[in-house]
């Protein structure tokens, strides 16, 4: 009974020193873009340790937003390289992973995950980023809490609304946090106004929506 | 001979084990890249077909791909312009409607993504995932 054991075991082991290898450097990038920043880029290095030449078959990155290149096709024995994956960051926040899958024609490990994680840094968070009252509904106030961001400071708040259908107050609530209270004119019709939200000191500008809607239809 | 065949079997299935459990512990930090979703937030072709005209389709696709075709009457709605795009959604939404969000193929999250954030930041109930995307839904137009 060990002979065809010990014969499968030697021969994986043997399959394994014998084959042609990329190694990568890691296969996991952590990246922190500053807030500005349009673009997290991670660089996957890699060096053919075998004793044949790897030709990439593809790459291919698992979302639209993020484009991956290897610098050349084919990796001679003992050569090095680097996959570059470019994340665009958009409108998205928080942490973000998105993985690029490397095939190749090595023997075995032919597809390798790489895998990007950006933390995306955000200076308010607006929750929620819309009130709505129905058509004939009692013009209550609605209050949207917004939280600053643990890496940023902001002191004070300045509210817009772009019409004059709803009214818009700021109060600080401490610790980094504030309440915007919103208040229809009157529910009587069917408005919507987009309010805009700037941190003093700062050029970004943060949005919500207000709205009065039509009464749900009944079916 | 049976018993040591049995026998075989088990110790190659328990070498088998070995880098499997060792692969789950080095993973068991490592987030998906997938966001998580209750079974009761997908929805497939048949059942939002269903909806009929309670339904708002998003489309959490990139614009090329929203310009090339889409599902008729859908909204574009990516976070590649979440904060241009969010208001266009809001002003057709209403109290009623269920939102159905849809991305390229089984594979792709970005309606998961756009999903959650209605969830969250709009604070919206009725948001649903549609299971295999623009190809299931190319599969059964």
């Amino acid at each position: 009974m060990k002979t065809p054991i010990f014969a499968f075991i030697l021969s994986l082991i043997m399959c394994l020193s014998a084959r042609a290898q990329l190694k990568w450097e890691q296969t996991s990038v952590e990246l922190h873009p500053a807030p500005t920043d349009k673009q997290a880029i991670g660089h996957f290095k890699y060096e053919n340790t075998g004793k044949t030449p790897v030709h990439f078959k593809s790459v291919h990155a698992s979302c639209g937003c993020t484009t991956a290149q290897s610098q050349k096709e084919e990796v001679p024995p003992g050569e090095k390289g680097e996959i570059t994956a470019t994340f665009n960051i958009g409108d998205r926040t928080g942490t973000q992973v998105k993985t690029v899958t490397v095939e190749t024609d090595e023997a075995t490990n032919q597809k390798t995950v790489l895998t990007l994680k950006a933390e995306i840094p955000q200076q308010l968070e607006i929750t929620p980023n819309f009130v709505f009252w129905k058509q004939g509904d009692k013009p209550d106030t609605k209050t949207i809490n917004v939280k600053v961001g643990k890496d940023f400071s902001v002191k004070h708040l300045k509210v817009t609304s772009s019409t004059p259908d709803f009214e818009a107050k700021v109060e600080e609530a401490g610790k980094g946090e504030f309440k915007i209270d919103v208040k229809p004119q009157d529910t009587s019709k069917v408005v919507a106004s987009m309010l805009t939200i700037q941190p003093e000191d700062s050029q970004k500008v943060f949005y919500a929506t207000a709205r009065v809607t039509n009464a749900p239809q009944v079916q | 001979m049976k018993s040591s065949l049995v026998a075989q079997a088990v110790i190659l299935a328990a070498l088998a084990l070995l880098p499997a459990a060792g692969e789950a512990i080095y993973f068991r930090d490592k987030i998906s890249w997938r966001s998580a979703i209750a079974p009761s937030e997908m929805v497939t072709v048949e059942q939002a077909r269903e909806f009929g005209s309670t339904a708002i389709w998003v489309d959490a696709r990139p614009d090329e791909d929203f310009a090339k075709d889409h599902v008729r009457g859908a909204i574009l709605l990516n976070e590649d312009r979440w904060n241009e795009l969010l208001p266009q959604f809001l002003a057709a939404w209403a109290p009623g409607k269920k939102t159905v969000v849809y991305c390229s193929s089984l594979s792709c999250n970005a309606s998961r993504e756009v999903a959650r954030r209605l969830r969250k930041e709009a604070q919206l109930s009725d948001v649903f995932v549609l299971e295999g995307g623009w190809e299931a839904w190319l599969k059964k137009k």
